[in-house]
């Protein structure tokens, strides 16, 4: 059944961070920066055992850091997701248009972020109208 | 909604979380189709029966 209740796994947004976060923190000390890369290395571990911690809880964020909610919460993660994507794509725009005159017309990183969410925009589109 | 079950029960018969039944019976979340049905089901009445729009409700 669809609303079936999936549980999860509860160190599923802690292994997200500290994916995320060594990468970075390794970046970082490749670049030379080690006492930030240490830093990196210190906050992310926080936030993971954070994230392992609120992700037991009975709650709709401690399903959603699970990755397995039911279709409601499925839903909620959903609507955030694109609140978040509509917000960083509001940035990389304006982000664009500042660099741009700031730059003699290079929109720099910016273009790329707006080019990738467009084409990811049109993609998507494309294919899950030919889904549903 | 109610049959003797608290919601931690109806959710656990349903698959679903305690937060979902609570949002269903507060009107704050429209469940799909198939829980919709399975909600049904599990009281045995029909959909109709359970889910009333407003304006059925209140005339």
């Amino acid at each position: 059944m669809t609303h079936a209740r999936a549980q999860g796994h509860r160190g599923a947004s802690a292994a997200i961070l500290g994916a995320g976060g060594g990468a970075l923190a390794a970046a970082t000390w490749i670049g030379g920066e080690h006492i930030l890369s240490i830093g990196l290395i210190i906050f992310y571990a926080l936030a993971g055992a954070g994230a392992y911690l609120w992700a037991g809880r009975d709650s709709d964020v401690g399903a959603i850091m699970r990755v397995g909610g039911d279709e409601r919460q499925r839903h909620l993660d959903r609507d955030a997701t694109a609140l978040s994507g509509l917000a960083m794509g509001c940035t990389a725009v304006v982000g664009a248009i500042v660099t741009a005159a700031r730059d003699h017309g290079d929109i720099g990183g910016y273009g790329l972020v707006c080019f990738v969410g467009g084409v990811t925009y049109a993609l998507s589109l494309f294919i899950l109208q030919r889904r549903s | 909604m109610s049959n003797g079950m608290s919601q931690g029960e109806l959710a656990h018969a349903l698959g679903v979380s305690r937060q979902t039944i609570n949002s269903i019976e507060n009107g704050r979340y429209l469940p799909s189709l198939p829980l919709a049905l399975a909600i049904a089901r599990n009281f045995g009445k029909s959909v109709e029966a359970i889910f009333i729009p407003d304006q059925e409700e209140t005339s």
